[in-house]
């Protein structure tokens, strides 16, 4: 108890010399102490100067007094840190230059590595922000461990034999909201009625749908809609009176009954949802099909909660045991044998779903973690640069650790010093790199969105964030400050006695491994961003078969137009032809889906004739109206194009491209061959080849295009033209940029019906979004070359011009000997050349073997492509070249006499 | 000179709080005096050592300072006992008592003899 009181009072006492008010007792004590004295003395008849050197010397030593009352009554430690600090401090004020080198470099390193920890933090890590998340499980598929869709009727098999506890069901979907006349896309939630509460979660305002909401058609207060905390700032201003009013979405009037709190952004990590709807009210969108009465439209996410005791294998199994039960029951009414045994085959498995369900997590964590490579190795990098620094002034500060262990300083107490220095530049580094973590994840996140979706990550710092980067700055504080504390340490008091030291050898040869480790780590960074830029390079010209920049897609929008479905297609074609003869417009066509565009739609069809080389299975199909391949720029190769004639009435046609002839007709010429279109359900319908274009893409601008058919928008459409949405395609006149053509084309297509809403995007907008990844990739990457390329540059200088100081008195020596000013700067460069040499070659080892994880991430390229390495080398080689050229030079220029009388 | 002794460690503990029971309320200067008087000449003593024992006391709680002014109108710091110094004062006196009156009985001679 004692010994507790005692050291907490020295711990006040250590702290409290912070505050400025507080002064030195001791020496106060001690000083009315002598005055006493020295008066008795007085009074005992001394002289005031004998008085007072009597009253010392009866004191004792006094310096060692003070000193022991202060050790005392602090702790010593602290006391020495609090010194260490402040000396730090003002020999780093001293050295500003440095400090700000140091601290940017490590700024850029930290900061880079929080960056990306904080992104992977939050798409994979985070718990959700519900009650008791770790308890959430999702039902997945046991074969991919992804999320298993379930349609309508399962989910209602699984809920009514009560297998799990508070099951809940949920799916995303895109809906839209008019306001005004404008109508824009937002991001849903349908949920059953025990959605929320089996989250655990409460409206901040009103309240949230229940059980009695889920019902078909609506429950007491009609249907009914929970918008997001940040959806109700956007739209309405976070006004409580919101609640009770009505949002129209997708043109069905929906009444808001609450507001869900901030934090909730839904369950998909990446997606911030805007409103939720109750399950059952889907069908009151009636749309085409409804998903509902859809059996082969899986679309529901399952999630649950895990009863006390109960684990995921448990759960698991207890699924497969009633699962063939639950798969036979709900079978959709397939025609195939295949499909139903598959069906049948799917095995369902759980997972822990604490941290939600994520569509970026398969697309991103693998270049997420890559680029988390990357930043580690520039923050090593900046280690390795800011210990040559340190190494560097270390030694420039010999003769101060010298004079200081000649006082009798411990070589604990300089390795302290010393540390705690490291340590202070490492913390400034890390509130910088802090900052730049945070605009960086942002600007990185904002790299992601593309028109169709802003991915949302919640990136606001965490434990976990918090820690990654507090554990970063002592780790790099060690890393880059124990090697220069050591040396320091180890000064010899003779030092500062001869007044100069010999140099340390042992401190140039850590500048020289510094720089081979420096050319073989930016060297790994030069060829990563290499093969990334080189692959987005790839990626971006690949030729997909159509024009990328001379297209403008206009979706047009016809529901508010009072137009039947059979006159649906008169009107498009109509406007078609005012849309054509718009000034600057080349040619314009229709279609349900554009080239890599709306990617809702797709359609498969299945293929056989009595000439073709196999049966084809899920040929993709588009459906497009003449005039369509002109306007795309892909070349018909063969055969004609479909003109007005190939009408519902007459014999059906279709257009193939090379890949599909390729695979089914390889010997004979597909022209005026007779195939088969069949649904796998009906009597497939004869069609006959009357043309091939060249190869398009049209769903993935990565994969190797797939076998495509084109048939006539009129003609086994029947359910196409119940669509609301069709595609213009609009070819823009030669120099005309298509982007300018909006306007004019919305007059025209006003002309023909007010009623008609638009909207516009250039095919060129549809592409980006498939290179996020890509540009994401090779701008970051190269972003962290190009600043690893700078600190290799920083870091050759340093330990060249350092070298070229030590070996002044020999550079001396051999012009005075009659050495050529080449010969020197030879001398130099050719020591550098060897260690680049050597850098290079660990490099070009360490690249070959670290490229083959990132063949996945790469199109078209080999990981270990030659140019790549050929080009890193070069720019290596020109880097290093460029840095060691200056201290050559001064090399060159020494003057051997001034050097030599200097001794 | 040989009469004169050091402290010994672990005793100026005891003789400042002796004094202070004695005396009362008394700065560092007037107990190391009082000290130094009460071994009637016998014992030479630093007066900077009673500080870091003052300290030690002090922060175990055995005693408390306050500034204030002595007689002749200098200021000092002066020290007094709390209660529990009165407690570790005659709980320390008599372990002193016990253990002088062991170590007696085998250095001094047995006056039966």
């Amino acid at each position: 108890m004692r010994a507790l009181r005692v050291w907490l009072t020295r711990l006040r006492h250590a702290l409290l010399p912070l505050l400025p008010s507080d002064r030195d007792e001791i020496t106060d004590e001690i000083e009315s102490h002598l005055q006493l004295h020295i008066d008795d003395n007085i009074r005992a008849g001394m002289t005031p100067a004998d008085a007072r050197r009597a009253a010392l010397l009866k004191f004792g030593p006094l310096e060692a007094i003070k000193d022991d009352c202060r050790a005392r009554a602090s702790i010593r430690v602290i006391d020495a840190l609090r010194q260490d600090v402040a000396y730090g401090c003002r020999t780093l004020n001293r050295a500003r230059t440095y400090a700000c080198a140091a601290i940017l470099s490590l700024a850029l390193g930290i900061g880079g590595t929080t960056a990306i920890f904080a992104i992977l933090d939050s798409l994979l890590l985070k718990p959700l922000p519900v009650r008791d998340a770790n308890q959430l499980v999702a039902l997945v598929a046991a074969e991919t461990g992804q999320d298993a869709l379930m349609n309508y009727h399962v989910w209602q098999a699984i809920r009514t034999r009560q297998l799990l506890d508070a099951p809940c069901a949920w799916a995303t979907d895109l809906l839209s909201v008019r306001q005004g006349n404008e109508t824009s896309g937002i991001d849903a939630v349908w949920a059953n009625g025990t959605f929320f509460a089996a989250l655990g979660m409460h409206a901040i305002v009103g309240r949230t749908f229940e059980p009695r909401d889920d019902v078909g058609g609506g429950g007491p207060d009609g249907a009914v809609v929970v918008i997001s905390h940040a959806f109700w700032l956007r739209r309405f201003g976070g006004d409580p009176a919101a609640v009770g009013r009505t949002l129209t979405i997708d043109g069905v009037p929906f009444r808001i009954i609450g507001v869900t709190p901030p934090e909730f952004f839904g369950l998909e990590v990446g997606r911030s949802v805007d409103v939720m709807l109750p399950l059952e009210t889907e069908r009151l969108l009636r749309r085409i099909p409804s998903r509902f009465d859809s059996p082969n439209w899986p679309w529901l996410h399952v999630m649950a909660r895990l009863r006390p005791g109960e684990t995921l294998a448990g759960l698991s199994a207890m699924l497969r045991a009633a699962q063939p039960e639950i798969r036979a029951a709900t079978m959709p009414a397939y025609q195939k044998p295949e499909l139903r045994e598959a069906y049948l085959r799917q095995a369902w498995s759980m997972r822990s779903a604490a941290n939600g369900s994520s569509s970026l997590r398969a697309r991103y964590s693998s270049a997420l973690f890559t680029l988390l490579v990357i930043v580690t190795l520039v923050l090593l990098m900046a280690c390795v640069n800011v210990a040559n620094l340190q190494l560097a002034r270390t030694i420039a500060r010999r003769s101060e650790f010298s004079l200081r262990s000649a006082l009798g300083a411990s070589r604990a107490r300089i390795l302290q010093q010393h540390l705690v220095e490291s340590l202070m530049l490492s913390t400034c580094g890390a509130v910088a790199g802090y900052f730049f973590s945070r605009w960086a994840a942002a600007v990185i996140v904002g790299q992601l969105s593309t028109w169709a979706s802003t991915p949302f990550l919640d990136l606001s710092p965490d434990l976990r964030v918090l820690t990654a980067t507090a554990a970063l700055t002592v780790l790099t504080a060690v890393l880059f400050g124990t090697f220069p504390a050591f040396r320091a340490a180890r000064s010899d008091p003779m030092h500062a006695l001869k007044g100069r030291g010999t140099a340390w050898g042992r401190g140039r040869a850590f500048g020289r491994s510094a720089l081979i480790a420096q050319a073989a780590l930016s060297f790994v960074l030069l060829v990563g961003a290499g093969l990334f830029v080189r692959s987005f390079a790839a990626l971006a010209h690949r030729d997909l078969g159509f024009d990328r920049s001379r297209v403008l897609v206009a979706v047009l929008d016809s529901r508010r137009a009072v137009v039947s479905a059979g006159e649906r297609l008169a009107l498009y074609e109509r406007v078609r032809d005012a849309v054509a003869s718009v000034p600057g417009v080349e040619a314009a066509a229709f279609s349900t889906a554009t080239p890599l565009g709306n990617a809702g739609v797709r359609f498969t069809i299945d293929v056989a004739g009595s000439t073709m080389a196999s049966a084809a299975h899920n040929v993709l199909v588009n459906p497009v109206s003449p005039e369509w391949f002109q306007t795309y720029g892909t070349r018909l190769m063969r055969g004609r194009d479909f003109t007005a004639r190939d009408t519902g009435r007459a014999a059906d046609v279709v257009i193939v491209n090379e890949a599909f002839q390729r695979r089914y007709f390889p010997t004979v010429d597909p022209i005026d061959q007779e195939i088969v279109l069949t649904d796998g359900e009906s009597p497939g319908r004869p069609a006959r080849i009357v043309g091939v274009v060249q190869d398009a893409a049209f769903t993935s601008v990565r994969e190797p295009i797939p076998p495509t058919m084109y048939r006539p928008f009129t003609q086994g459409a029947e359910k196409l033209d119940l669509l609301p949405d069709v595609s213009f395609s609009i070819r823009a006149a030669g120099e005309v940029p298509p982007d300018r053509l909006g306007g004019a084309v919305a007059a025209a297509i006003a002309r023909i019906d007010g009623r008609l809403s638009v909207s516009f995007r250039t095919v060129t907008t549809y592409l980006s979004a498939y290179y996020v990844r890509e540009r994401a990739l090779a701008g970051i990457s190269l972003f962290f070359a190009v600043c690893a390329l700078l600190l290799a540059f920083a870091g050759i200088y340093g330990v060249t011009a350092y070298s070229v100081i030590q070996r002044r008195a020999e550079i001396a020596v051999r012009i005075a000997l009659g050495a050529t000013r080449k010969g020197i700067a030879a001398l130099v460069l050719r020591d550098v050349g060897w260690l680049a040499g050597i850098g290079l070659l660990a490099g070009v080892l360490l690249s070959m073997w670290a490229a083959r994880f990132v063949r996945a991430l790469l199109f078209g390229l080999d990981p270990h492509d030659p140019s790549t390495f050929g080009l890193a080398v070069l720019a290596i080689a020109t880097v290093f070249a460029l840095a060691a050229w200056l201290p050559a030079l001064w090399a060159a220029r020494t003057n051997p006499s001034s050097v030599l009388r200097e001794g | 000179m040989g009469e004169k002794q050091e402290v010994w460690q672990g005793t100026l503990a005891l003789m400042i709080l002796t004094t202070l029971e004695t005396m009362g309320p008394q700065h560092g200067y007037g107990i190391a005096r009082r000290i130094e008087q009460t071994s009637g000449g016998r014992l030479v003593l630093n007066y900077g050592t009673v500080y870091p024992a003052l300290l030690k006391l002090e922060q175990e709680g055995s005693i408390k300072s306050e500034w204030g002014t002595s007689e002749n109108n200098r200021k000092a710091k002066y020290y007094s006992l709390t209660s529990a110094g009165r407690r570790q004062l005659r709980r320390e006196t008599r372990d002193w008592q016990r253990a002088t009156e062991l170590i007696a009985r085998f250095v001094s001679p047995e006056p039966s003899k």
